[in-house]
């Protein structure tokens, strides 16, 4: 009989109040992996950004454009490696519920600089760059809504119309990309600037916002002072900024998301502190007698304090292992309804490790009352009582 | 009857007054029922805040115009000779000078920093007509003035300068190039109009080169039922490819996304966490079993049935939740209630919002506590009353 199988009897020697402690452990750690998670997947837009890329907008407000005569003039700045600019478009598939990302981009600038980000096919960015109606999809997008190459789709704007009224316009789709990181976000579709600029009834001339890459990130800052002041006092100001704080910003306005995970988890987890701490410490002052016998046979004080420990710690283990596997589940289970909102949500492995840490500290913190109580029992005392 | 009732109010006082030497478990089971409730209540709290502004700015006799398809203030244009038709629609509301009560607006995005967290967040600047806050209910000017028709001068709700810095009045502020004077602030009964900056429409065309753009018309209408005949002039006319909404059913559309949201988010971490209080809670109640089963043994070979051993055990678990879930209702009141937050809203900029908590919804957390208290302790009373007697008596 080793000491393993001690705190193993130990545990379930009253199976039902180990089983109880089991689900509520379980229930805290599954809300703490779909919540850890979902705070990431929240902030995935400033870990995926380059170091290099900076996002020039309008001062005003990103939403606000910028005229189409910047593109030129920054990418004339020195310490400017690549740019490209966008529009976003509104889009949507027949229904405005059926919302899509949808941005007209100038092609081979796009395809220079997202070139990390996305896989396009050699066939397809030739076709992408060639056609006046191409159109590049996602494959989250293409799966969501059953597109594929050679596709012909109308899409709707519910910003902009056609110099003809009209509020949809016809794509052609002439490749599926891929993201060459899983955190990379697929779930949208660009079409030429071009044909956009040349079609829509308002707004000729201009773009939303322009993205770069610097020739080192140690560039940035004068990179970004030097676009800022090249603008600035002129009837269009810009903000430029790097991609990642950009990002952050934007996630922020949502409202603090983060705030919100920790005060949810830390309630789940104050809950079963105090559940699995007090019956530790009542089934350890139940088996007080049984401590003594053992302290007679001669285990060491040290020996039994590790036995009421490693007995909290199994029981967190076993109870949160499964409880990290149910999250995982869970999140693997709602990720394809979610790639609207949340297209990176993920069991990230740190949130796996982190778990595996607050088991252990949920098993220390409380084993660890009782079991130096149990460490400093006499054997008289002990005896005695009970 | 009568002897059956004095048993359960002996031995339901009894298990009431032995709560104390479970002190600690019973303890830990108010405060995990406690928890799950402010959860539940604070998401619940979050979610009716928000539906209350937005439902508060909707007037069902104002119509609000929006280009088709546009479905938000943001994304629409409105041409002028659109404009001037939508005015002389009929069920317009005119003023005593014969003059149609209407407002045609501009909705930009403009940055601001957000107190709390010091980010750059989108704030709706709004350059409003001459009628503009007289086709909208309790608009209210409580400090300074409304701003002079033709001046860069600007006003801003109550709800924005909470959450915002540098709107505070008499103060400059700088969209872009053109500078701006604060010179009032505003109260609109708590409606989403509190989050907003207004000015005067033709400044704002021209300082943001939107000269003769429009992007939505709001009309009081004669009364909430001239909508229809609104809609159909509307319809008839192929100049005006326009929506027509009231203002009431603008503002619950734009509401229902958000705050189904919150509310979708509020149950299911509520539901997962009353498990892992259940647990708790299942426990401490057979602890209790456990602990008084010599007393109940000795009950039961004195004569008294299994009956009030289970209706006993029932009233402590249940006694329990409800001081869990009123404690939870309590804190969540007084941390929650009236706090104020803010998010981006269907027009993409920040909606200003206070947590609130009603009775109704406090009544659903205690529903929640009660549900945990009956099931946590329905399994342990049946094994009080089902104890066989001479087991119990040896302890």
């Amino acid at each position: 009989m080793n000491d393993f199988m001690l705190v193993r009897k130990n545990l379930f020697r009253k199976k039902l109040r180990a089983v109880l402690m089991i689900v509520s452990i379980l229930t805290a750690f599954a809300i703490f992996g779909v919540l850890a998670s979902f705070g990431q997947a929240f902030n995935a837009g400033q870990d995926v950004a380059d170091a290099d890329r900076l996002v020039v907008v309008n001062k005003i407000n990103f939403t606000q454009p910028l005229p189409i005569a910047y593109f030129n003039r920054v990418r004339a700045i020195s310490g400017v490696r690549q740019v490209t600019h966008f529009n976003w478009f509104g889009g949507y598939y027949q229904d405005p519920k059926n919302f899509l990302i949808v941005m007209a981009v100038e092609p081979t600038t796009y395809l220079e600089l997202y070139g990390n980000d996305v896989d396009v096919s050699a066939d397809a960015q030739q076709a992408f760059k060639r056609g006046r109606t191409a159109a590049l999809v996602g494959e989250a997008m293409a799966k969501k809504w059953g597109l594929k190459v050679g596709d012909h789709v109308p899409i709707s704007s519910n910003i902009f119309s056609q110099k003809n009224g009209s509020h949809t316009w016809d794509f052609d789709i002439v490749g599926v990309f891929t993201g060459k990181k899983p955190q990379i976000d697929t779930n949208f579709m660009v079409f030429q600037y071009d044909y956009f600029d040349e079609t829509r009834s308002f707004g000729k001339d201009f773009i939303g916002w322009m993205a770069l890459r610097t020739a080192s990130p140690s560039l940035n800052d004068g990179v970004i002072k030097t676009i800022d002041q090249l603008f600035a006092n002129s009837s269009y100001e810009t903000a430029t900024d790097t991609e990642k704080a950009f990002n952050k910003a934007f996630v922020a306005q949502f409202g603090n998301i983060a705030l919100i995970v920790v005060l949810v988890v830390g309630a789940a987890f104050v809950t079963i502190l105090m559940i699995v701490g007090n019956t530790m410490a009542l089934s350890v002052r139940e088996r007080t007698r049984e401590i003594g016998v053992l302290k007679t046979l001669g285990f060491s004080g040290g020996r039994i304090l590790r036995l009421v420990l490693g007995e909290s710690i199994l029981l967190a283990l076993i109870g949160g292992l499964p409880g990290l596997g149910l999250a995982i589940l869970f999140i693997l289970l709602i990720r394809d309804s979610l790639t609207a909102i949340l297209p990176h949500i993920n069991i990230a492995p740190e949130i796996v490790l982190s778990g595996l840490g607050l088991m252990v500290a949920l098993g220390v913190v409380t084993g660890l009352i009782p079991a130096l109580g149990a460490m400093r029992l006499k054997i008289a005392a002990a005896l005695g009582r009970g | 009857m009568r002897p059956l009732l004095l048993q359960v109010a002996a031995v339901t006082a009894m298990n009431i007054k032995s709560l104390s030497q479970r002190l600690w478990l019973s303890l830990s089971t108010i405060v995990a029922v406690a928890l799950v409730v402010v959860v539940l209540l604070a998401f619940l709290a979050m979610g009716n805040g928000f539906k209350r502004t937005l439902a508060s700015s909707g007037s069902p006799d104002v119509a609000v115009v929006l280009r088709g398809g546009s479905q938000s203030e943001v994304n629409s244009v409105v041409t002028r000779d659109q404009v001037r038709l939508v005015e002389e629609g009929p069920g317009v509301a005119r003023s005593t000078d014969g003059k149609p009560l209407a407002s045609a607006e501009l909705y930009l995005v403009v940055d601001g920093v957000k107190r709390s967290s010091r980010t750059k967040a989108n704030l709706p600047l709004r350059g409003i007509g001459k009628e503009g806050a007289a086709v909208r209910k309790g608009i209210r000017i409580t400090e300074g003035r409304m701003f002079a028709p033709g001046s860069n001068e600007i006003v801003v709700g109550k709800a924005l300068l909470r959450e915002f810095e540098g709107f505070e009045l008499g103060r400059m502020v700088t969209f872009g190039t053109s500078k701006w004077t604060i010179v009032g602030v505003f109260e609109a009964d708590g409606s989403v109009f509190e989050s907003e900056i207004w000015a005067d429409l033709p400044v704002v065309q021209s300082l943001f080169r939107r000269e003769n753009v429009f992007q939505t018309v709001r009309v009081r209408l004669a009364g909430p039922e001239a909508l229809s005949g609104l809609k159909s002039y509307m319809e008839t006319d192929p100049r005006l490819k326009l929506d027509v909404k009231s203002e009431i059913e603008y503002f619950a559309d734009q509401a229902s996304q958000t705050s189904d949201l919150i509310q979708k988010l509020g149950w299911p971490l509520a539901v997962a966490m009353a498990f892992g209080a259940l647990a708790g809670a299942l426990n401490t109640m057979y602890s209790s079993v456990a602990a008084r089963a010599v007393e109940i043994a000795t009950l039961r070979a004195i004569g008294f049935g299994g009956f009030p051993a289970f209706v006993g055990t029932l009233a402590e678990s249940m006694m329990l939740a409800v001081i869990g879930g009123a404690i939870g209702a309590l804190a969540t009141f007084l941390i929650f209630d009236g706090l104020s937050a803010s998010t981006l809203g269907a027009s993409f900029t920040q909606v200003v919002f206070s947590f609130q908590l009603t009775p109704e919804l406090a009544a659903e957390g205690i529903i929640l506590a009660l549900i945990v208290g009956l099931i946590g302790g329905l399994f342990p009373a049946v094994r009080a009353a089902r104890m066989p007697i001479v087991a119990g008596l040896y302890g």
